[in-house]
């Protein structure tokens, strides 16, 4: 039983009883004490670990909404706008047009297997002044072996000519999401499902299989944990037994460095099959891993133009969007899970979406009352004031996609939602001022996982073009910090366990270089993180 | 070639009801359909002859399969068993836009698109589709079907004006029915061409053949085809535009593909079948007897 009392520049606790203190003590994994040095002496015999001297150190972050999938993309080579950081801490540069795109994955190519394909992701061409790319841009990294390119929404891909090709995708096959130039001929931009899983099989690539291996976990934690994050959720997934399997291996090792929590795809099966599975599946749960989410999914994304708005819907006059789970599925579902005990992650993009979300809770709880069930809106990008004013009289939490505002703000105010509602997405101001408990996020790997830029952006709402949106909902920097810890840790259920620094907490923290409260709120993004500790188990980052 | 089918129609519509008749009816063909739900189903156990967790088999050689982790996924697996099936019927989710699905045909030569039925609540789709958030849904799966199923009649109010209203949304034709109940040959077609009419049509359907020893006039045949009543048709054809190849040619509703095909030989003769409403083809097979 033996006790470590770690120094540091400050613990940010989270704690308001003692926000700020300079030593920690650490046993059998947990938070023996927060406070002085001599106030800690006071539990006994101690070894002093000064390594964290100099840093500073918050609760361990909490990423609320992501997918183990980031971990599985890691596999392939990453070629989008933005700089992202691989699993072992090497930043990859973001490519700024087209050539660099080829360049890269030219030089990819080359180190291939004969007749392997070639598969790359996150592409992005929004910044690059409606230039699209086209078949030969593709053909110039190989004409030779199949190469597909898939966008960062992970919805669009392009391919080349052998790709075309072997699937027989030519001027007069009439498939959705073909794109073909003026004169007819397919430029190898493929957009919806049939046409993607039409250039996969050509490529004969086993997608899924690889985004969800046990390798793919361990990228996932791994990322993770470079950005401060001790606990995540993958946060849609139906869990077959293969992908079951490697959550429990990996998070069987004292070396997995996050807690894990999957939430059950509730839509995949009838809830009577379902709820006695994640029952059954709960009774595996581990310190690092913990079966006990659920997520309906009720419409598609704003950028994909699948979001489901009320009037006056898209700005740029594109029909709504999509339900998956609709408005005449969604109690089904719900009061199923809900009657369980469950509490329920429901992903609504759209203002319409997070409606029927809202009275959908509402019917629940008039027909199985319930105190405390915390159900979540996942992104609720659109949600306006008065939704939030009814989450909160309903007991709901909202996870906001702070995210967008800097990744696709400047398209959402030119393109799909106006100056208004572009200005007044993702209102975490409005979930403070109105005590919807909230948490912020970054569906990794739409955008990259990193908690302390999610809270930069919440803080100063910046769009990759510099504009500032939506002055009003911005929040204070330690109402962010707040949000990626205790925050993300309270609509997951698990505050009472994680997410502050706090006297029988588990001793999971995230070491930073600098104070965030401290630095210009400008700079919040760019504060290093040395690592984490994790049950008191300390994993230092690769550096870059 | 597998004959692939999607059931489209909004929640409530009488997918299950249809899919029920379907696992039921002895049609000679074995269907393998694959489901969201087994639950929703009404199997027999007593006709269940093998339960191995994502399918069922029944006695009459039907199949029941769930949609696992992805469509695709579950299609590709069946293909690769081609021996225990004839068909595949994929019942779409109540708001998927079931003309997306029909897409996936397009993903193996194994399976030929054959049409997309959208079963249509008599009695609740113009409530359903001036419904401001599930209107634009129901239009366009309306509007994505090949064939429409109008179902539960005696539901609707006044059906003239509902019918009237249908043809504004689609321009498919429309079988009319109760409880789903149609004569499964008229949405899923004959087991081969020349088949013969089913034993089990209620009287205002039929099916029509037809052979023509000598090349044919392309209008002829388009205009009979396009006839209205016409519901599904099938065959292979000799045109005088195109006298060197075999054109074959397949209709569900309102979708026509006409193909080109191995080159003619001489022993064969022009043939083709309708099925479709009986008053209609009478006229059509008096005017052909001309």
């Amino acid at each position: 039983m033996s006790t470590v009392v770690y120094p540091a520049r400050r613990f940010l606790t989270m704690n308001p009883n003692r926000p700020s203190v300079t030593h920690v003590a650490v046993r059998d994994g947990r938070i023996l004490g927060a406070g002085s040095l001599e106030e800690l002496r006071g539990w006994g015999k101690f070894d002093l670990d000064e390594r964290f001297a100099d840093k500073v150190i918050l609760p361990g972050f909490v990423e609320g909404h992501s997918h183990a999938y980031e971990g599985g993309v890691w596999k392939f080579p990453y070629v989008g706008y933005f700089d992202r950081v691989a699993p072992d801490g090497t930043r990859f540069k973001g490519l700024k047009n087209i050539d660099e795109v080829v360049a890269r994955l030219q030089a990819h190519e080359k180190t291939l297997a004969p007749g392997a394909s070639l598969l790359a992701w996150g592409f992005d061409p929004i910044y690059f002044g409606g230039r699209c790319m086209v078949l030969t841009d593709v053909d110039r990294i190989s004409t030779g072996r199949p190469v597909v390119i898939v966008h960062s929404n992970f919805h669009v891909a392009n391919a080349n000519s052998v790709v075309l090709a072997k699937a027989g995708i030519t001027r007069t096959t009439n498939v959705h999401g073909i794109v073909k130039d003026a004169s007819g001929e397919p430029t190898g931009e493929l957009q919806e499902m049939t046409a993607k899983y039409m250039a996969y099989r050509a490529a004969g690539m086993e997608i899924a299989a690889v985004l969800s291996d046990e390798q793919a976990v361990w990228r996932f934690a791994k990322v993770a944990q470079l950005a401060g994050v001790t606990t995540a959720t993958d946060l849609h997934n139906e869990l077959p037994e293969s992908t079951v399997e490697g959550y429990l291996k990996a998070s069987a090792s004292d070396d997995f460095p996050i807690r894990l929590l999957p939430a059950f795809a509730a839509a995949s099966v009838p809830p009577e099959q379902g709820i006695p599975r994640l029952q059954a599946l709960m009774k595996k749960n581990n310190d690092r891993l913990r079966f006990q989410l659920v997520k309906i999914v009720t419409d598609g994304s704003i950028q994909g133009l699948s979001a489901r708005m009320r009037w006056p819907g898209y700005y740029d006059g594109t029909p709504n969007g999509v339900w998956n789970v609709g408005p005449d599925d969604i109690d089904r579902i719900l009061l199923s899970w809900h009657s369980a005990g469950f509490q329920v992650h429901i992903h609504t993009n759209g203002d319409e979406a997070s409606e029927v979300a809202i009275e959908a809770v509402e019917r629940a709880l008039m027909a199985a009352p319930r105190w405390d069930h915390r159900h979540t809106l996942q992104h609720a990008q659109m949600a306006d004031a008065g939704q939030f004013r009814r989450m909160k009289a309903l007991g709901m939490c909202a996870n906001l996609f702070a995210n967008h505002l800097f990744y696709w703000g400047d398209i959402h105010y030119a393109k799909t939602l106006g100056p208004e509602r572009a200005e007044r997405m993702d209102a975490c101001g409005t979930a403070l001022a109105t005590g919807v408990p909230f948490a912020i996020h970054c569906d990794a790997p739409v955008t990259p996982i990193g908690p302390l830029f999610t809270a930069w952006c919440a803080v100063n709402r910046l769009t990759a073009s510099g504009r500032t949106l939506g002055e009003a909902e911005r929040i204070s920097v330690a109402d962010a910090l707040r949000a990626i810890t205790l925050g993300a840790a309270y609509t997951l259920k698990l505050d009472e366990e994680l997410g502050s620094i706090d006297v029988g907490k588990r001793a999971d923290f995230a070491i930073l270089d600098d104070d965030p409260l401290s630095v210009p709120p400008e700079k919040l993004k760019d504060i290093g993180v040395w690592g984490t500790v994790l049950g008191g188990k300390v994993f230092e980052a690769p550096k870059s | 070639m597998t004959p692939f089918t999607v059931i489209g129609g909004f929640l409530g519509a009488g997918k299950t009801t249809l899919l029920n008749r379907l696992l039921r009816a002895d049609t000679g063909r074995r269907f393998a359909v694959l489901v969201n739900d087994f639950g929703a189903l009404d199997i027999d156990s007593r006709l269940v002859v093998a339960h191995g967790g994502d399918t069922i088999a029944l006695a009459n050689g039907c199949l029941c399969c769930t949609i696992g982790d992805s469509l695709v996924t579950t299609i590709l697996a069946l293909l690769e068993q081609p021996d225990r099936f004839d068909h595949i019927v994929v019942e779409a989710s109540g708001v998927a836009d079931p003309g997306r699905i029909a897409d996936l045909a397009v993903l193996d030569q194994r399976l030929a698109r054959d049409g997309v039925i959208v079963v249509v609540d008599a009695g609740s789709v113009r409530e359903r589709s001036a419904d401001r958030r599930v209107g634009d849904t129901v239009t366009r799966q309306l509007a994505a079907a090949d064939l429409l199923l109008l179902n539960k009649t005696d539901l609707a109010d006044d059906l003239p004006p509902l019918r009237g209203w249908l043809s504004t949304q689609s321009p498919a034709p429309v079988l009319e029915a109760r409880h789903a109940d149609v004569a499964i040959d008229l949405l899923f077609g004959l087991p081969r061409l020349g088949g013969a009419a089913p034993a089990d049509a209620p009287d205002a359907f039929a099916s029509w053949s037809y052979e023509w020893a000598e090349p044919v006039e392309r209008g002829i045949v388009l205009g009979m085809l396009r006839t209205a009543g016409v519901l599904r048709a099938k065959g292979i054809v000799r045109f005088i535009d195109s006298p060197a190849r075999r054109s074959v040619i397949h209709q569900v509703g309102n979708r026509l593909d006409i193909v080109d095909d191995e080159p003619w030989r001489e022993s064969e003769t022009s043939r083709l079948v309708l099925l479709g409403l009986k008053p209609t083809l009478g006229m059509l097979g008096s005017l052909q007897r001309e």
